[in-house]
């Protein structure tokens, strides 16, 4: 065999075809000062196999800054002509590449605070998330508001990449001030992980190799850390969840209950269960075209066909028997409120859960949480870009979880019953049943508790009391948000 | 299963998730198909994504009379030995005004043949709901498409009425004359249509493999002559060369490369390493700065 023809062999063999192991998906959110086009547009050209005519493109547009061209990453990036004109980057964009053995999406979202609601809508979709600042301003309140968006949406993993490096002459001190802000930040949320990362976007340093400039820097490059994060989890974890989407049949032999299985896994014998209508049965098979399945896994896509014909159809969520969702008609919930048209009490909104639609017969804001201070703060009504906490009456009873518990089916839209327009997003942070009596599970808030702790400093003055007042409502409210029912006995 | 799902295992589950989500709350819809390489790849889900039932709903082809007639033929097998209805749409009075693609401005002949005939069938058979190939890496303006993209009445896309996407929830419900564009490859990359042809052992049309064709070349690019209808400019003589496609559309707008990529490995090799992007051979998209844009709000797909 001649070396060519090797060669040829080599190019044409089946196992070049490799599939990657995993998608990671990456939300970058930061504002177009933080040159966050930039430095996507870096991470594009160092890291992926960007095509020729779009390297052209780009060389052709090389902007002159400080002396030496640079094409101008962000091109890359910044999609309709309407924004290109505007020079801002308006909606959620996605791009893809490949590394060796990864997928990477970039959802690639806005950062100014006009823009939360497509920050938010992004951030849903994402397994980590890199905050933009530049090194010369730091830490500041736009970065608080993100950090409390990623935290409600539920993404766990944040970097924080300190750009413009090179502008504070790659200062150490710098950094670190801005990294010891970044952790006091992320101790106040839920992430499992949060790291500071030194960057250019422009010189690319740190950005997808390391940097000469910083030898103080002893930790992983960006792409390095993005390299070796986890993952989306695709292990099952968590009680078995599958909604139903519909029903498929075949002659008069087959009715299969076909879904994504949204946590944990369920096996051929199995017994599972419709929450709403107490209906039980047994796995028969896991129809899947090509070949039946012994075991279906978080995220894969079947169809159930059962023992007995239960009567369970769209809407319904089947999970194992001994950890059922609730079947709730009260949910208490976060949201973001999506739509240009504020929140109306006399609208009519529907409920869309994972695979269910339910008129909603009362939708109530309590509060909006103040992205500056992280406060809830009393409200009675919320419009475009609020963050909102809410209390939601059903006109039947949904099966539901809380989203801390089981994110897939603890989530939900609210849409406009007449424009069908998607006016908010949200997590169930609480859900009952309207006429269950809740003593057993509610928290007895009392007058003696708040006195011994939170209200130790406040006297009988009329001042006094009503600022005893607001700080119960807000410890309740607090509470409520954490998935807690609690009841103010003062 | 113990072992991770690969990429292209969970891109599978969304694109089946998306499809049963658009059947269960559309009322009446179509699967957009155009023949090439994506429309083989969803067509393939939709079957696994209703299996052991046959997809709920129909094929429609927009026919511009100047596709390949290999396609044609392709079109035609698929259909029948899928047993689907296949609904072929034809502008019919484009076509006796003798709108072409060498006459007429690429994006004016889209229009008209492409376009304009889509909205009428759309129009004509009442769907609510179609499904298409489109994928968010093919092109600037489609990066930020949802995978349930809305249509005012008129199928107009305005970015302003596009709804937010959270987490895997799609709300299908319709406003006032709303129709919607259904993407269930929207996360796919052009190399991951290739893997999946190749790992699911898929049928396409055989223009995607190198044979020997006749060739013109026209304003850098390379052309397949289909049939006589094309006009020859002066010093254009067809030559025999071993060429593919990597995209496919109208013939005349349609841009072959050089290649020795005779079967479905090497094509996948090929993409892995291809150095531009298939677009490159759509002549459509170089007619003017934001042409899919443009496109797009006026009705395109």
């Amino acid at each position: 065999m001649t070396a060519l023809t090797a060669i040829r062999r080599a190019e044409t063999a089946p196992e070049l075809a490799h599939e990657l192991n995993g998608i990671l998906h990456l939300l970058t959110c930061g504002s177009v000062d933080d040159g966050k086009s930039t430095l996507i547009g870096r991470l594009l050209w160092d890291a992926s196999d960007l095509y020729e005519d779009q390297r052209e493109t780009l060389e052709r547009s090389g902007r002159t800054a400080g002396g030496s061209t640079h094409p101008d990453f962000s091109l890359l990036v910044d999609g309709l002509v309407a924004e290109r004109e505007q020079g801002i980057t308006i909606d959620v964009a996605w791009r893809y590449f490949d590394t060796e053995t990864r997928r990477f999406v970039i959802i690639d979202s806005p950062g100014h605070e006009q823009y939360t609601r497509n920050m938010a809508s992004g951030a849903s979709h994402a397994d980590v998330a890199i905050m933009l600042v530049d090194a010369r301003h730091g830490v500041k309140r736009q970065t608080r508001r993100h950090a409390a968006i990623l935290d409600i949406v539920g993404v766990k993993r944040v970097i924080l990449a300190v750009n413009k490096m090179d502008l504070v002459d790659w200062s150490q001190e710098r950094f670190r001030a801005i990294e010891s802000d970044f952790r006091e930040l992320t101790l106040r949320f839920g992430f499992r992980e949060a790291i500071a990362i030194p960057v250019s976007a422009v010189t690319g340093d740190n950005v997808a190799r390391g940097s000469d400039a910083m030898p103080w820097y002893s930790g992983p490059h960006l792409l390095e850390h993005l390299e070796e994060l986890p993952a989306r989890d695709t292990t099952p974890t968590g009680p078995f969840r599958m909604p139903v989407q519909m029903v498929l049949r075949d002659g008069i032999d087959f009715r299969g209950l076909a879904g994504t299985v949204s946590s944990g896994c369920v096996c051929v014998g199995d017994r599972v269960t419709d929450a709403l209508s107490g209906a039980s049965a047994h796995v028969l098979c896991i129809v899947t075209m090509g070949r039946d399945l012994e075991i279906a896994s978080q995220g894969q896509a079947v169809a159930l066909q059962l023992d007995t014909d239960i009567d369970v159809a769209r809407g319904a969520v089947l999970s194992v028997p001994d950890s059922k969702p609730t079947v709730a008609t009260k949910l208490e919930a976060s949201l973001v409120w999506l739509w240009e048209t504020p929140f109306d009490p006399r609208a009519g909104y529907l409920l869309r859960t994972a695979t269910d639609l339910t008129p909603i017969s009362a939708l109530t804001i309590t509060s909006l949480l103040d992205l500056e201070t992280l406060a809830a703060q009393p409200a009675q009504t919320c419009t475009v870009n609020d963050i909102a906490l809410a209390g939601i009456t059903l006109g039947r009873p949904v099966a539901i979880d809380t989203f801390g518990a089981n994110p897939a089916t603890g989530s939900f839209l609210i849409v406009d019953a007449v424009s069908g327009a998607t006016v908010a997003g949200g997590v169930v942070t609480s859900a009952h049943n309207g006429a269950e009596k809740t003593s057993g599970a509610t928290f007895q808030l009392t007058r003696e508790m708040l006195q011994k702790g939170l209200c130790r400093d406040l006297g009988e003055s009329e001042d006094e009391r009503r600022e005893f007042q607001r700080r119960a409502n807000e410890a309740a409210l607090l509470l409520h948000a954490a998935g807690i029912p609690v009841k103010l006995e003062l | 299963m113990t072992a991770p799902f690969s990429h292209l295992d969970l891109l599978e589950a969304e694109a089946i998730h998306i499809f049963r989500e658009a059947a269960a709350q559309f009322r009446k819809p179509v699967l957009l198909y155009s023949i090439g390489k994506d429309s083989t790849v969803l067509l393939h889900i939709a079957r696994k994504a209703f299996w052991p039932q046959k997809p709920p709903f129909p094929l429609l082809h927009i026919d511009t009379t100047w596709k390949f007639k290999d396609m044609i033929a392709f079109r035609d097998k698929t259909a029948r030995e899928l047993g689907l209805e296949l609904i072929v749409h034809v502008n019919e009075e484009g076509l006796k005004r003798g709108f072409n693609p060498f006459d007429y401005a690429p994006s004016v002949y889209t229009d008209v043949m492409k376009t304009q005939p889509l909205k009428e069938a759309l129009d004509k058979y009442g769907f609510d709901a179609a499904f298409g190939g489109a994928r968010r890496d093919e092109e600037g303006s489609r990066a930020k498409e949802r995978v349930f993209s809305f249509r005012s009445p008129g199928h107009r896309w305005d970015p302003r009425r596009q709804r937010p996407e959270m987490w895997n929830l799609l709300n299908g419900r319709l406003g006032v004359g709303e129709t919607v564009r259904v993407f269930p490859l929207s996360n796919w990359t052009e190399k991951d249509v290739w893997r999946y042809i190749a790992r699911e052992g898929l049928d396409v049309v055989p223009l995607y493999f190198a044979a020997r064709r006749p060739t013109i070349t026209r304003g850098g690019q390379l052309l397949v002559l289909d049939d006589d209808r094309l006009p020859l400019q002066e010093g254009e003589t067809p030559q025999m060369k071993e060429v593919r496609f990597r995209t496919l559309g109208c013939w005349p707008l349609t841009a072959a490369v050089l290649s020795s990529a005779t079967d479905i490995h090497a094509v996948v090799a090929e993409t892995l390493s291809a150095r531009t992007s298939e677009r490159q051979g759509r002549l459509i998209d170089h007619d003017q700065s934001g042409a899919m844009e443009r496109k797009k709000q006026e009705g395109y797909f």
